[in-house]
């Protein structure tokens, strides 16, 4: 009797206890948790053993499309035993088998037109898996044409109940009508040609699936009119929307009024392009909200336009406000909240506190507690320069956290200027006569022959953390953050040719011909007319010279070392525990170090799309360039470093640069990495590394990893 | 047997050193000054907007002058770039310029990155573009 009780116990736990539970050795979602944390506890590859480590399986997404792609930027998951990913120039998902790399199945959407005219059409960062634990498995992901397509993780078949069968229109069902321009210059609805879509993963987090949103790059926009990217959470199982965030509001809520003069009505952008994080205990999710329409001029929405550049929480099931905190008022220098927010538990002068620590293009990472959006560790709100653009508005103050400090350059004065030699610096100083230089938020300027042609600027565009993000270590609460620390990014505003632009500005430099800035990936297909080339009225006509002049000296960066660096950020303390430069010296500053007998250390790369991985004890990331050496050739190296004191500890080759984050995870018994690569003429390639067999592993397992299911 | 194994690899050896002769380099003037000018203005209208009047690329694109770009392409061949030019620019349509603009569109690249002109035009088959290497350092003969 008592046995009975006992199972008939147990089988109600099991019931009770039956939602899907992942393991430690998998990695089930994008950044490996909901947390953000990118951190996996495992450490079979350590530092005695990383340079070792060689190729398992190699999986090149050249036929996964029309013709391959060079900028494959997905993290893969890894459930299972089979690691699934979005792969090539159709953007398909693809499951492999985890253990040799073979192919299961794929899955590929043929958009036609509203595809080929979608903002942001490369492969994408990845996708989005769910199970209800009684072996209903999904994998949900968003094509470039943007509608959410449910598979059947185990066939890669549409799953029929989902939306329409397996599909949900994501242009549908946005509280506003997705709309374009049409051959009359009217703002008509358009699903083929209306600008939206989305390039990051969805996150599952319980049984809601939240989606973002993204648009062409926003430097040039055609006008100050653009579809709105609100966030929207749908049921996993149904694919019913079950709420929508404005992030833009609309007449009646919170926040309209810092659009002044209605500019709400008609300002855009304003989305979700990076991926959020949920907390499932608090049942909340972190929406980081990027820029609005038109990246460097806001004249066309004055005030201090909410929720753009925002950090917003929501409710997980209902998306209902919670709190929200904007790092940046008034946007005007690009500065997208472009990566995930991290979910941190951490002790404060003894004090436990859930927060979430948010890095950010402008090198500081923001910290709050995440239950009620209260900073740890004070935000100043400090006068910056007020510009003088005609028409434009101006925040007179920016919030600057009290602590950490920054952790990447967000400024441009001559401090940062190439130090090589006197003679480099001063032909630096000669150049940068021509430029606005200053701190943090200082403001665009319309742009002069005689100068200023632009505000230089770092820690804007592509600086900081970009969308890889950073990591964190949730045993020692330490963020470990990638920066480009000198990508330089001349902000220059011209008048818009009435052809190009409605806006007043949009971003240039006289005496050159103002183009429309094109994103990585856009592709308008065969039929679509060629970029419009119109000479900038600011200065004098013609194509080429005008008064620009190329931001370096002699090939070599105007801003000195460290070029890319990677952190250690204690969130406990607020504090730096130690910063290196990441990346191999390129080959051209090693050889004018050598011809110069100058001893350089290693100088980093510069680049914004590197990603972290956290172990148990390494730090891996690895080079977004090449470099040629002569003890190891071409190549771009994975490096590990000792997470506690950021030495490196170990390095081996990589054919292509990184140009997606890497991730792990154990099967069998044996640790893999995956990292993808791409650049140059090195067309995408997901790379998948261990370590070698010896002869005790080998006879203890079998072949496919399927064959244990 | 041995001796004729013997001779085998060494015609076999001898074939493949005159097949493969890549002892030419961007640096033994590969291309025209006429043809780097048709190039200027191809790469004005089809390239520029992305990549930059000064083919220092930006956040969309990566540079196409300079370190970082002769980091990715040192020691690899002319054909190589020509094929990615080819096969996957400019990025709104890619493949739609010929052969000759793609060639006149290289050619504009090397000079700019101040390899030197000569008499001969960059040909437009890859496999005699993949004969000429790219080295950042002028090699010593």
């Amino acid at each position: 009797m008592r046995r009975r009780m006992f199972l008939a116990g147990l089988a109600v736990a099991a019931v009770a206890l039956a939602q899907w539970k992942p393991k430690e050795t998998e990695w089930p979602t994008y950044n490996a948790d909901t947390m953000g944390s990118r951190y996996r506890p495992l450490d079979q590859i350590n530092a005695k053993n990383f340079s070792q480590l060689e190729i398992a399986w190699r999986f090149k997404t050249d036929s996964i499309g029309n013709r391959p792609e060079y900028k494959l930027e997905g993290t893969p998951l890894m459930v299972n035993g089979v690691v699934y990913a979005t792969a090539g120039s159709r953007r398909a998902a693809i499951a492999l088998d985890a253990a040799t790399g073979e192919l299961l199945w794929v899955h590929g959407e043929h958009e036609g037109e509203r595809g080929a005219n979608a903002p942001r059409q490369l492969s994408g960062r990845g996708l989005a898996f769910w199970s209800d634990g009684h072996g209903d498995d999904r994998i949900l992901y968003i094509t470039p044409g943007f509608r959410l397509i449910c598979l059947n993780a185990k066939t890669g078949m549409l799953i029929p109940s989902f939306g329409k069968g397996g599909v949900v229109d994501l242009k549908l069902d946005d509280d506003q009508e997705i709309s374009a321009w049409n051959d009359k210059g009217e703002w008509v609805p358009d699903l083929i040609h209306g600008e939206i879509g989305i390039q990051s993963a969805p996150i599952v987090g319980g049984n809601t699936i939240i989606i973002g949103a993204a648009f062409r790059e926003g430097m040039t926009p055609r006008s100050m009119r653009n579809n709105k990217g609100y966030v929207r959470g749908y049921d996993v199982r149904t694919g019913k929307r079950m709420w929508i965030f404005h992030t833009i509001p609309k007449k009646g809520e919170p926040g309209y009024e810092t659009w002044e003069n209605g500019s709400a009505e008609y300002t855009g952008n304003t989305g979700m392009w990076t991926q959020p994080a949920i907390d499932q205990e608090l049942g909340l999710a972190y929406l980081p909200i990027e820029s609005p329409t038109g990246d460097y001029y806001g004249g066309h929405r004055p005030g201090n336009d909410l929720y753009g550049e925002s950090l917003v929480c929501v409710d997980l099931k209902t998306g209902q406000r919670k709190w929200y905190f904007q790092l940046v008022h008034h946007p005007l220098w690009d500065m997208d909240i472009s990566s995930t927010p991290l979910l941190m538990d951490i002790n404060v002068n003894g004090k436990a506190i859930k927060a979430v620590a948010q890095p950010t293009k402008q090198g500081f990472l923001y910290v709050f507690d995440r239950t009620n959006g209260k900073p740890v560790f004070g935000m100043e709100e400090r006068p910056v320069e007020v510009g003088s653009v005609p028409g434009e508005w101006y925040s007179k103050t920016q919030p600057f956290p009290v602590k950490p400090p920054a952790y990447a350059r967000n400024g441009v004065t001559e401090d940062e200027l190439i130090d090589f030699t006197p003679e480099l610096h001063a032909r630096a100083l000669e150049i940068v006569k021509k430029y606005h230089l200053g701190p943090v938020f200082t403001p665009p300027v319309v742009s002069k022959l005689d100068g200023p042609l632009a505000t230089l600027t770092l820690g804007t565009a592509s600086g900081g953390t970009n969308w890889p993000g950073a990591s964190f270590d949730p045993e020692t609460h330490t963020v470990y953050a990638y920066a480009c620390n000198a990508c330089l990014t001349p902000i220059g505003l011209v008048e818009a040719p009435k052809s190009i632009s409605d806006m007043r500005y949009v971003s240039g430099i006289a005496g050159r011909e103002v183009a429309i800035a094109r994103g990585p990936g856009e592709n308008a297909g065969a039929d679509s007319p060629m970029p419009k080339r119109e000479p900038a009225r600011a200065g004098r006509g013609g194509g080429g010279g005008g008064g620009y002049q190329a931001l370096n000296v002699d090939g070599l960066p105007l801003i000195k070392p460290p070029y890319g660096t990677l952190s250690a950020i204690n969130v406990d303390r607020g504090d730096i525990v130690w910063q290196i430069a990441h990346g191999e010296t390129p080959d051209n500053i090693r050889k004018y170090a050598e011809e110069h007998h100058l001893n350089l250390p290693r100088t980093g790369q510069s680049g914004y799309n590197i990603g972290t991985l956290v172990t148990k004890t390494l730090l891996i990331a690895g080079d977004g360039q090449v470099t040629n050496l002569p003890d190891r050739g071409r190549c771009a190296m994975l490096r590990a470093y000792d997470k506690a004191t950021g030495k490196q500890v170990g390095e081996v080759c990589m054919p292509a640069p990184q140009s997606g984050s890497p991730m792990t995870y154990e099967l069998n018994g044996k640790q893999y990495i995956i990292v993808a690569v791409s650049g140059g003429n090195y067309s995408g390639e997901y790379l998948a590394f261990t370590l070698p067999e010896s002869e005790e592993t080998t006879s203890s397992r079998t072949g496919s990893s399927r064959e244990q299911r | 047997m041995k001796a004729r194994y013997v001779l085998l690899c060494a015609v076999l050896a001898a074939a493949v050193a005159v097949s493969q002769d890549t002892t030419r380099s961007v640096w033994d003037g590969v291309y025209t000054a006429d043809q780097a000018k048709r190039g200027e203005s191809a790469y004005a209208v089809n390239c520029a907007s992305c990549h930059g009047d000064q083919l220092n690329g930006g956040e969309m694109a990566p540079p196409l002058a300079g370190g970082e770009f002769m980091s990715n392409w040192n020691g690899l061949t002319v054909g190589d770039l020509f094929e990615r030019i080819r096969t996957t620019m400019p990025a709104n349509n890619p493949g739609k310029l010929s052969r000759e603009t793609n060639a006149d569109i290289t050619a504009f690249i090397l000079a700019f990155n101040k390899f030197p002109a000569g008499d001969h035009e960059l040909p437009r088959t890859t496999e005699a573009l993949k004969q000429i290497k790219l080295e950042a350092e002028k090699p010593k003969k």
